[in-house]
C-alpha cells in the first residue's frame, strides 16, 4: 500500500498549511495526530480518503453506504488513531479499522442474519475439480479488467469481503479472520472459493 | 511425489503457507512442471486481482460503459417518473371522461386512416418549419427538464439527508402533473365550449368530444376532441388536433392541423401548415397568407393570398384564386374555369393526363408540369452517391458511438447474438412505442415525452443497422482480440453487406425489417440490463 501513490493522485490543496503538512512524513503526521492535531487529521484524510473509500465501496456494494462508513471511519479516528502502535504500516491499520468498520454495517444491515457464519468445518477441504476453469491470465486489457471490477462487486458478501480485504486491503489471511470471526481455514476456503467462482462468472460472461 | 493440490499453492501464492511446508512446495517445484505452472499462473491471478481493484469501484459500477458513477440511480427514477406521469395522465383522462382515444383513432398508425399519413407526415412537417406549435411544447418540456432538475437535486440532498425517498418521488410527480395547470386555461369535458358573450384572454387548452368556440380566444387555441368548431374568433393560433376540425370563424394566426379533416370556411389571418387526409378551403374561405400542407385530398375553392404548396397523395382541385404559385406534387391536378393563380405553376405528377386544366383557368407566371417517370434508381449515378452519403454516415455514427459508449456499443452488439430474444423483442418495441406514443400524446404533458420517446426510437431504428453490421462483421471475420479498429473493420465490412443485401427485391425488405428488429431488440435489452441497479446490496 502506497501513500505516496495515493498522494499523487489527490488534487493539491491551496492552503500553505496544508501544503507544510505534505512535506512531512508519515510517521510525523500520525504522531501529531495522536495529540489530536487537526490539520494532520486532515492531512490522513487527504491522504488515505480514497483507498478507504475504495475497500468501503467494494465491500457494501453501495455507495451511500459506502461514503456513510468511510466518514466514520475518519470521525473516529481522531480516538482510534490513540491505539496505533505501530508495529504495522499505517494504511494497513486504517484499512482494517475500514474493513472493521464496514463488517460492523453489514452486520448491522442485516440484522438477525448472521453475516459470516461457519457452515462447515474450518478445516473444509476443496476439491480441486478438475472441471474447474484455470487462473486468470497474465495479461489483461483495461476493458477486462473493467470487468472483472465488475464481476467482483456482483459476488455475493461472503465471498466477496475476504478477497477485497485480502486483495484490496492486502490483509494477511490472520487479519481477515480476525476481522471476521472466523477461523484461518475457513478464510482460506472462502477466499479460494471466491476465486473460483469469479473465474467462473468471468468464463460464463464472455461466452 | 505428489503434487500439490490447487488450494495448497493458492495459500503459498497468498504467503500463507506454514514455512516447512512452504519450503517442500519449492522444491518440489523445482522438479515439477505442472505445479510451477499452477503457482505461476495463481500469482499471474493475483496480480490481475491486485491491479483490477486498484481503481475505484465506481468505474466497476457501470458495466455497459453507458452510465456513469449513480446514473444507474437516476435512470431508475427517471423511468418511473415516467412510468407514473403516463399512468397518471391516463387516469387523470379517464376521471375527465374524455373520449380521446376515438377522436385521435386517426392518428393511429394501425388504423388503415392513420396509417397512410402518420410517418410520412411527420416528417413532411417539420421540414416545413411548422415549428411555432413546438414552442408550446417547448415551454413545456422546459419546465419538465427545469423541475426534474429541481427535483433531482432534492433527491440527491435527501440521498444524503436521508428524508424518505418515496414521498418526494410522489411531490415530484404531483408537480409535474399539476404544471399544465398554471401553464394554461384548461377545460375539458364531453361538449367544451366558448360561448358567444364568453371571452377567454390566455391561451386555451380544450379537451373534449366537441370543443366548440363562438366566443373569443385571446391566446392560443389548444384543441384535442372528434370534431372541433371555430365559430367565433381565435386571436392567437390554433393548433388542432381531431377528426374533424371546422372553422367558419376568424382565426387571426395560423392553423396548425393534425386533424383528419380540415375544413376552412372563414377568414384565416395567415397559413395553414399540417396534415389532414382531406384539407378544403371552401367558397367564402379566405387565407391571408399560404398554405403548405401534406394531405390526401385538397380542395381549394376560396382564396389563398400567397402561395400554395401541396404533397398529396390524391388529387388537388382549384377552383379558387391562389396569390402566388401554386407548386404540388402527386396523384393528380385539376384546375377549374374559376380557378386563378397569381404566380408560376408547377406539378410533379406520374402521368400527364392525371393534369385538368380548363381553358378558362388563369395562370399568370410559368407553367411547369413535370412527369416523374420512375427509372431504375440503379440506373442513376446519384444513387450511388447517396448510398456512399449514408454508408459514410453510418460508418461515422458507428464510430462515434464506440469513441463515446464503447462498453454500451459493444455489448448491444453482443446483444444481437441472443438471436430470436432480440428479433423478439424488437418485434415488439417496433408496434409497441407508437403505441405508447399515441397513449402517452394523449394528454398535453404526455406529448414531450411522446415526442422524446419518438426521437429515441427513430435513433434506435437508425443505429439498428449499425449494430447488427458490427455483429455480423464479427461473426465474419472472427478477431482474436477485441480492439476499437476490429470493430469499425467488422462494422465496414457488416454494413456493405446488408447494405448490398437490403436492394434485392422483396427479400432485401424483409431483411432490413429482420435487421431493424434485430437491432432494436438488442438495444432495449441492453439498455434494460445498463439501466438496471448494478450494485445490488
Amino acid at each position: 500500500m502506497d501513500a505516496k501513490r495515493n498522494m499523487a493522485k489527490e488534487p493539491q490543496p491551496s492552503e500553505g498549511e496544508t501544503k507544510q503538512m505534505e512535506g512531512l512524513g508519515l510517521e510525523s503526521v500520525i504522531e501529531r495526530a495522536q495529540g489530536h492535531d487537526a490539520e494532520a487529521l486532515g492531512e490522513i484524510y487527504r491522504r488515505y480518503v480514497r483507498r478507504v473509500f475504495g475497500l468501503c465501496r467494494y465491500m457494501l456494494n453501495s455507495r451511500e453506504g459506502a461514503e456513510d462508513a468511510t466518514s466514520e471511519v475518519f470521525l473516529k479516528l481522531q480516538r482510534s488513531i490513540e491505539s496505533y502502535d505501530g508495529s504495522i504500516p499505517f494504511p494497513r491499520w486504517l484499512l482494517r479499522v475500514a474493513g472493521n468498520q464496514c463488517i460492523d454495517a453489514l452486520r448491522r444491515r442485516q440484522r438477525g442474519l448472521k453475516v459470516f457464519v461457519e457452515v462447515e468445518d474450518g478445516a473444509a477441504v476443496i476439491e480441486a475439480a478438475s472441471s474447474a476453469p484455470s487462473p486468470l491470465g497474465a495479461v489483461i486489457s483495461t476493458q477486462e479488467r473493467a470487468q472483472v471490477r465488475d464481476t467482483i462487486a456482483r459476488l455475493p458478501e461472503n465471498y466477496r469481503v475476504p478477497l477485497v480485504l485480502r486483495y484490496y486491503g492486502e490483509l494477511s489471511y490472520d487479519e481477515i479472520a480476525q476481522e471476521l470471526g472466523l477461523e484461518r481455514n475457513y478464510v482460506a476456503a472462502l477466499i479460494f472459493r471466491a476465486k473460483q467462482e469469479l473465474r467462473r462468472r468471468l468464463v460464463h460472461r464472455s461466452k | 511425489m505428489e503434487c500439490y493440490s490447487e488450494q495448497t499453492c493458492a495459500l503459498a501464492v497468498d504467503g500463507e503457507l506454514a514455512v516447512d511446508e512452504a519450503l517442500r512446495l519449492r522444491d518440489h517445484l523445482t522438479t515439477c512442471r505442472r505445479c510451477r505452472e499452477l503457482v505461476d499462473a495463481l500469482r499471474a491471478e493475483n496480480r490481475v486481482l491486485s491491479e483490477s481493484l486498484q481503481e475505484l469501484p465506481e468505474e466497476a459500477a457501470c458495466p455497459a460503459g453507458f452510465s456513469p458513477p449513480g446514473w444507474s440511480w437516476v435512470w431508475r427514477d427517471l423511468a418511473l417518473m415516467a412510468a407514473v406521469l403516463a399512468l397518471g395522465s391516463i387516469i387523470s383522462v379517464w376521471f375527465d371522461e374524455l373520449s380521446i382515444p376515438a377522436a385521435l383513432e386517426w392518428f393511429n398508425p394501425f388504423s388503415p386512416s392513420g396509417f397512410t399519413n402518420l410517418m410520412f407526415n411527420l416528417s413532411y412537417y417539420f421540414a416545413h418549419g411548422g415549428t411555432a406549435m413546438l414552442t408550446e411544447y417547448a415551454g413545456v418540456v422546459g419546465g419538465l427538464f427545469l423541475l426534474s432538475l429541481l427535483g433531482g437535486s432534492a433527491l440527491l440532498l435527501a440521498r444524503r439527508r436521508r428524508l424518505p425517498k418515496p414521498g418526494l418521488r410522489l411531490l415530484m410527480v404531483l408537480l409535474m402533473l399539476a404544471l399544465p395547470s398554471f401553464a394554461l386555461e384548461r377545460r375539458h369535458g364531453e361538449f367544451v365550449t366558448v360561448s358567444a358573450s364568453e371571452t377567454v384572454d390566455d391561451t386555451l387548452l380544450a379537451t373534449g368530444n366537441t370543443v366548440r368556440v363562438e366566443g373569443v380566444v385571446n391566446g392560443d387555441l389548444l384543441a384535442f376532441g372528434r370534431i372541433v368548431e371555430v365559430r367565433g374568433t381565435v386571436k392567437g393560433d390554433l393548433v388542432t388536433f381531431a377528426k374533424r376540425t371546422v372553422v367558419s370563424g376568424t382565426v387571426e394566426g395560423r392553423i396548425y392541423n393534425f386533424s383528419q379533416s380540415l375544413d376552412l370556411d372563414g377568414q384565416l389571418g395567415h397559413s395553414i401548415y399540417g396534415f389532414a387526409q382531406s384539407l378544403r378551403v371552401n367558397d367564402g374561405g379566405h387565407v391571408g397568407d399560404g398554405i403548405v400542407v401534406a394531405a390526401g385530398e385538397v380542395s381549394l375553392e376560396g382564396e389563398v393570398k400567397r402561395s400554395v404548396d401541396i404533397l398529396t397523395s390524391g388529387n388537388a382541385d382549384v377552383s379558387g384564386s391562389i396569390g402566388r404559385d401554386l407548386t404540388m406534387a402527386g396523384v393528380s391536378l385539376t384546375l377549374t374555369n374559376t380557378a386563378r393563380v397569381g404566380g408560376n405553376l408547377s406539378a410533379r405528377v406520374h402521368q400527364a393526363k392525371e393534369v385538368h386544366i380548363a381553358d378558362g383557368a388563369t395562370i399568370a407566371g410559368k407553367r411547369d408540369i413535370r412527369v416523374q417517370v420512375r427509372k431504375s434508381r440503379f440506373t442513376r449515378p446519384r444513387f450511388y452517391f447517396h448510398q456512399a452519403v449514408w454508408f459514410a454516415a453510418a460508418m461515422l455514427v458507428g464510430w462515434l458511438g464506440l469513441v463515446l459508449f464503447p462498453g454500451f456499443f459493444r455489448a448491444t452488439t453482443q446483444a444481437v447474438g441472443s438471436g430470436w430474444l432480440s428479433l423478439g423483442l424488437g418485434v415488439g418495441v417496433l408496434a409497441g412505442v407508437p403505441v405508447a406514443m399515441v397513449v402517452a400524446a394523449i394528454t398535453l404533458i404526455g406529448i414531450p415525452i411522446s415526442l422524446m420517446l419518438f426521437a429515441v426510437y427513430l435513433a434506435a431504428i437508425y443505429l439498428a443497422k449499425v449494430w447488427v453490421g458490427a455483429f455480423l462483421g464479427r461473426i465474419l471475420l472472427k478477431p482474436s482480440r477485441a480492439t476499437k479498429g476490429d470493430w469499425v473493420l467488422g462494422l465496414l465490412v457488416g454494413l456493405l453487406i446488408l447494405t448490398i443485401v437490403g436492394f434485392i427485391p422483396y427479400l432485401g425488405g424483409l431483411v432490413r425489417l429482420g435487421v431493424v428488429c434485430l437491432g432494436l431488440g438488442a438495444f432495449a435489452g441492453q439498455l434494460y440490463r445498463a439501466s438496471r441497479p448494478v450494485m445490488t446490496a
